[in-house]
């Protein structure tokens, strides 16, 4: 196991330190590792107005752990991690597992120490904001954002943040177009600050509008509504399997279930599905591999017009004119 | 028609001018709102990094309104990306030029040096986002492309100046799609518009300067369709050619596809590249000293007629047969 104990924080002040433990070396703004630890790119940004973004995209080659303690406790991580694979945070002497299927979105106070430990062979895929809290604090004045917990947020004596969420699928997907870019580059950094805005803007939006909190679910529930969520994205071709089975699956009532996984995902069952199902349908169209009814058989719509009411529904173009302009 | 000129700056200030002269209100030095005797709705304003800046608008006019934009020598480009439902006009170097809705041209670049007049529709709900981008920050941009910067179709350069026209790509018609109907009162709304606008930009360099030629007309499956009947054509050079109903019917496709997706791929007919292939054959055939004589050859490769054969041979390699001809000695 490799450990690496460093700092992160709101200016780039962090990443010389950091590269030297992996004994690696800076390029521009890529981060360049030994390819027996891990294999894949690493790349930081200033993004201005005090906000750092940090691209990870790696495969690790060894189990790692990773102790946070920072120099300076002025800033805000968050944390979008999609990792596949083994990982798990220790934060305030409590354990999370962490990754694309678990807690995928944490926001941590930079006075508290972390560990973060991912096991050989992960893969990671993860965006790390790093966010003064002057600037927070700013950009929630600036932005006219009036909430009651601003004090709570920008005030360290007061309280300090910890936060293990899911991230909510628009959020998803956002990343997810910014993973398919080329790394590097103006126009990547034009789309990673502009991603950045995006995820602070949802970001922003969930804590303003005090949405129940994860936090408050049963662990075993979540689990199992997790499960539920992955259980669909597996199907996604299929259709949908019914409300009855997968409250049989979690072996809860309709009823709790439909209102557990609503808590958990926002959203109700089948439009989770139907919304995932439909951007689906629009990377199998970016493709131009398959036609548009295609693409409706592939995904188990019964008939083509029902897919383009869906997908207008969703995106506000008929697929016909999507492809046309794609 | 009520008439109005403004010139645009990247920062707030140029709105103050607009305000007044709309007897607007402005808010914030970011919000315009339109008064009730114009239309309703606002425009937004916010700089996002240094350099770019985005004018978020959305109203529907009562009264028409023609909203001149005077020249002005700051190095600015403005991207126009237009989504209203309907069509507006937008005047460039005194030609008018349709813009708006899905299925129209809804992408207008201009420089900041050419004077242009946006002419919205009544009694529509119109909807832009202008980006107003540094040129010194272009050059950043297409530095390394900047050979395809010369070569851009629709391009037209009017002197130093250029403006462009054309489509918006459907990834960034979503973005836009997806910011439409939320409340610019809303806290998550300025971030969320800096987001999208800055992915726009991404979207359209990534769009107009990509390298790489993509072959977007041919999906794998037909390529492959393809490829298998060139194998087969390839593998049976002996025989004559087998038709193009036949290979279009292996291939899985109608014959008018095949013939034109043929030609898309080796730039050649299905015949053509089967006689040019059987050429080379029957010329190292003839060299080979492994045949009595030329009709040996040709029955071989199965030509009915010498003359026939020969005359196609002349046509390939501008010698007769006969001159390559190698006879066998044994």
């Amino acid at each position: 196991m490799k450990t690496i104990q460093h700092s992160y924080g709101a200016d780039l002040s962090w990443i010389a330190d950091f590269t030297n433990q992996f004994g690696g070396k800076i390029d521009g703004n890529f981060i360049i590792i030994p390819e027996e630890l891990q294999t894949g790119t690493r790349y930081f940004l200033d993004c201005g107005e005090g906000i750092i973004a940090y691209y990870i995209n790696v495969v690790y080659n060894k189990d790692f752990r990773f102790i946070q303690k920072n120099l300076d406790n002025n800033f805000v991580g968050i944390y979008y991690n999609l990792t596949e694979g083994e990982a798990t945070v220790n934060s305030n002497s409590i354990l999370y597992d962490v990754g694309r299927w678990r807690y995928n979105l944490s926001i941590i106070d930079g006075s508290l120490e972390s560990d973060y430990n991912v096991k050989k062979g992960s893969r990671t895929f993860a965006l790390c904001i790093f966010i003064k809290k002057t600037m927070l604090e700013e950009f929630l004045k600036k932005n006219n954002i009036h909430f009651h917990n601003i004090e709570k947020i920008a005030n360290p004596s007061l309280n300090t943040i910890v936060r293990f969420e899911r991230m909510s699928s628009e959020s998803y997907h956002i990343l997810n177009d910014l993973r398919k870019l080329e790394v590097g580059g103006p126009v990547f950094n034009l789309n990673l600050i502009g991603t950045v805005q995006m995820l602070l803007s949802n970001c922003l939006k969930k804590f303003s509008t005090e949405r129940i909190i994860i936090q408050t679910v049963n662990s075993s529930d979540l689990t199992s509504i997790i499960a539920v969520q992955m259980f669909l994205i597996e199907h996604i071709e299929d259709q949908f399997p019914s409300i009855v089975l997968l409250a049989q699956m979690t072996n809860m009532s309709e009823s709790k279930f439909k209102n557990l996984f609503r808590k958990v995902t926002g959203l109700t069952p089948n439009n989770f599905f139907m919304s995932n199902k439909l951007l689906r349908a629009k990377e199998l169209l970016e493709k131009k591999q398959l036609s548009i009814s295609q693409v409706s058989d592939q995904l188990s719509f019964n008939n083509n017009s029902y897919f383009a009411s869906k997908f207008k529904e969703q995106f506000g173009i008929p697929p016909k004119i999507f492809v046309k302009h794609l | 028609m009520k008439k109005i000129t403004h010139c645009y700056s990247l920062t707030p200030e140029w709105q103050s001018e607009l305000a007044k002269k709309l007897n607007a209100e402005l808010i914030d030095n970011k919000i315009i709102k339109i008064p009730e005797s114009i239309g309703n709705g606002h425009s937004y304003f916010t700089q996002i990094i240094p350099g770019i800046s985005v004018l978020f608008i959305d109203f529907t006019l009562k009264t028409p309104l023609k909203i001149t934009r005077r020249r002005s020598h700051k190095q600015l480009y403005i991207f126009h990306f237009d989504l209203s439902e309907h069509v507006n006009l937008i005047k460039i170097n005194n030609k008018d030029y349709e813009i708006g809705s899905y299925d129209k041209l809804d992408l207008a670049i201009i420089d900041n040096e050419l004077e242009s007049s946006f002419k919205p529709a009544v009694n529509e709900r119109t909807i832009a986002i202008r980006l107003l981008v540094d040129k010194k920050l272009l050059n950043d941009f297409t530095i390394m492309h900047s050979k395809k910067v010369e070569t851009k179709q629709k391009n037209r350069g009017v002197k130093n100046f250029f403006y462009h026209y054309g489509n918006i790509d459907s990834n960034s018609i979503l973005l836009i799609q997806s910011i439409k109907d939320k409340p610019i009162s809303s806290i998550s709304f300025e971030p969320l518009l800096k987001g999208v606008s800055l992915k726009l930009l991404g979207n359209f360099f990534n769009k107009f300067y990509d390298l790489k030629p993509i072959n977007n007309d041919i999906t794998n499956v037909e390529l492959e369709a393809i490829n298998k009947t060139k194998e087969y054509l390839l593998s049976h050079l002996y025989g004559s050619f087998p038709s193009v109903t036949f290979l279009a019917s292996m291939a899985g496709m109608s014959e008018s596809k095949y013939k034109i997706l043929f030609k898309k791929c080796f730039n050649d007919t299905p015949n053509n590249l089967f006689i040019k292939e059987k050429m080379i054959l029957a010329s190292t055939l003839l060299k080979s000293g492994r045949f009595n004589s030329l009709t040996d050859v040709i029955y071989e490769l199965n030509y009915p007629k010498l003359s026939y054969f020969s005359s196609k041979y002349y046509v390939f390699f501008k010698r007769k047969p006969s001159e390559d001809f190698v006879k066998n000695n044994f």
